[in-house]
């Protein structure tokens, strides 16, 4: 009984900082979106407009580009990487000295800097001199000479591979820790019975997974709406506008031309898109516990 | 027969995932240790030099700068976040409170803001006062990032610890802050540490908001990669050079708390 206000008293620290730097901007921007505020004309905020850097937005053709540029980067990449994950999960189930030591190197990649991968890539992948493509050109004849990050197809293809690369560690680690929640008792079982490996995966172990699967591909879907870091140092959004996604298409707007109200409107509309995903996972999170035994 | 089959395919997989994990990493590392002329070549043969390592922390590159405002950002961010975070997740583990689901609900949701959406209103309040390129403007920012995401890593931890010790100390009539301080603290302390060394790596390789918020004084490793881009095209020597510096900490705290790590990773997100 004594503890009644303390729970709030341990709380009030954390969610100061928490207010302070997320709701605060949050409302800001969203203010700063119904406005005229370009930066290189005025130093303070201009008039109310009303919906009309939502209208922009819209009407934008660079927008709708970006909004179809992360469609596509976003589907790509969830489904390589929940489908990976899930693989190399049940890969690294047994146990073993050379599964521990993959286990151990798979920690790096979903350690290393962003910027860094998308860095190295672009090196890996200089028509010149870069070794993977190279490589490419030497085992595949049809890729020889190819100039890999100024073809739209093959720039994208490289982006999404970045990102899959940096985050199938981290799922397949969510994916084992839900394998160990399923019993091996019925594969057992199956197996003496003279059930097939794939039909053992197919109607045993995945229905099991589902909630794990489901977790894992809504927070992929989450980290690949926000994905930025690899755009400025893969590509630049280039060839031409051909991998400027919505994070990187908002923050060119704000930060090289400056209008800070279309650029709010449009971090707005990635925000709305984001939070109507991130509802429905952390609802599913809280209520579906059984769902998510792991 | 099939058995066997079966044996080495699984050992050749592994090798491959191995190999594919490893190899950007490995071929940044070679090329840190190359002469600018190696560098342009594919070749693993070669002289290694420490020359690279040399020519970043000089004139013009200046990287011993960028070094210490990482350090100071991701470690400042993590002693004010961390002690924090730690006294709400266990209030969240532990007590019934009213209104204790729509705050946990509030605390996950400012996990999935976009970053820019964040940046925006602070780049123009930072400028305002006078604090771009500022260390304090980047931690004050990465803080936004990193203390939702700790809470619910630590509560994970906690959530895994029994309460009954706790109880039983309570009913010994110790009070609720020293039964925080003397039985919870250290039992959740791995898993504290493992959110600390998260948060900093998190913090260490954050992008986005030190692009927009630095310019020269307060230049973090991430942005500072960019820096060699120049007019005479990339210098992927010197480039990778950095990357070592960036990734070398980095790992071997990785490598440290690796069984927490993998647990950690998944505790908050799963549980």
């Amino acid at each position: 009984m004594r503890d009644r206000g303390l729970p709030f008293v341990l709380m009030a620290p954390a969610f100061l900082i928490v207010l302070a730097t997320t709701l605060y901007p949050l409302s800001y921007s969203l203010i700063t979106s119904f406005r005229e505020w370009r930066l290189t004309r005025q130093r303070r905020p201009g008039d109310f407009v009303g919906i009309d850097n939502y209208t922009g937005a819209f009407t934008n053709h660079e927008f709708l580009s970006s909004l179809w540029v992360t469609t596509v980067f976003v589907t790509i990449s969830v489904v390589a990487t929940v489908v990976l994950a899930m693989a190399l999960a049940l890969l690294l189930r047994r146990t073993g000295r050379l599964h521990t030591f993959v286990r151990i190197i798979l920690i790096l990649p979903f350690a290393m800097s962003p910027a860094l991968i998308g860095v190295s890539f672009r090196f890996m992948f200089n028509p010149e001199f870069g070794v993977l493509a190279q490589g490419l050109g030497a085992i595949f004849p049809f890729l020889k000479g190819v100039a890999w990050l100024a073809d739209p197809r093959f720039a994208m293809g490289i982006l999404i591979v970045t990102d899959v690369w940096h985050w199938v560690p981290y799922m397949t680690f969510m994916c084992l820790g839900g394998l160990t929640a399923v019993p091996r008792e019925t594969e057992e079982a199956a197996r003496i019975d003279g059930a097939s490996g794939f039909r053992i995966l197919w109607e045993i172990i995945l229905p099991q997974m589902r909630g794990v699967l489901v977790v894992v591909a809504i927070l992929k879907t989450i980290f690949a709406l926000k994905m930025f870091d690899q755009v400025v140092t893969l590509t630049g959004g280039g060839p031409g506008a051909s991998t400027e996604t919505l994070a990187y298409f908002v923050f060119k707007v704000g930060f090289h031309w400056f209008d800070m109200g279309q650029a709010s409107a449009m971090a707005w509309i990635l925000t709305a898109i984001m939070m109507v995903i991130s509802i429905w996972y952390v609802r599913l999170l809280m209520s579906e516990r059984k769902l998510v035994t792991a | 027969m099939k058995k066997q089959l079966f044996w080495w395919g699984e050992r050749a997989l592994l090798v491959f995932v191995a190999v594919v994990a490893l190899f950007p990493i490995l071929w940044m590392f070679l090329t840190a240790f190359k002469q600018p002329l190696d560098a342009y070549r594919v070749s693993i043969f070669f002289t290694p030099t420490f020359n690279n390592f040399k020519a970043v922390f000089d004139e013009p590159w200046y990287l011993g700068r960028m070094v210490m405002n990482s350090v100071i950002v991701a470690s400042v961010t993590v002693m004010i976040s961390v002690p924090c975070a730690s006294l709400a997740a266990y209030a969240f583990s532990r007590f019934r409170m009213r209104g204790r689901k729509f705050l946990f609900f509030l605390v996950l949701s400012t996990q999935f803001i976009p970053a820019v959406v964040i940046v925006l209103p602070f780049f123009l309040m930072f400028r305002q006062l006078g604090l771009l390129d500022t260390r304090l403007a980047l931690i004050i920012v990465n803080l936004a990032i990193v203390t939702p995401f700790v809470i619910w890593m630590i509560k994970g931890f906690i959530d895994a610890i029994p309460v009954e010790a706790e109880e039983a100390a309570m009913v010994d009539g110790a009070s609720r802050l020293r039964v925080i301080r003397d039985i919870v603290l250290p039992m959740a302390a791995p898993g504290i540490l493992t959110s600390s060394i998260f948060c900093f790596i998190l913090t260490w390789n954050e992008f986005l908001f030190a692009l927009i918020i630095t310019r020269r004084e307060a230049v973090t490793l991430p942005v500072g990669l960019v820096n060699f881009r120049t007019e005479r095209g990339d210098l992927w020597e010197l480039m990778s050079a950095a990357g070592v510096m960036i990734t070398v900490p980095i790992f071997i705290m990785a490598i440290i708390i690796q069984k927490h790590f993998t647990r950690g990773m998944t505790a908050g997100a799963v549980k």
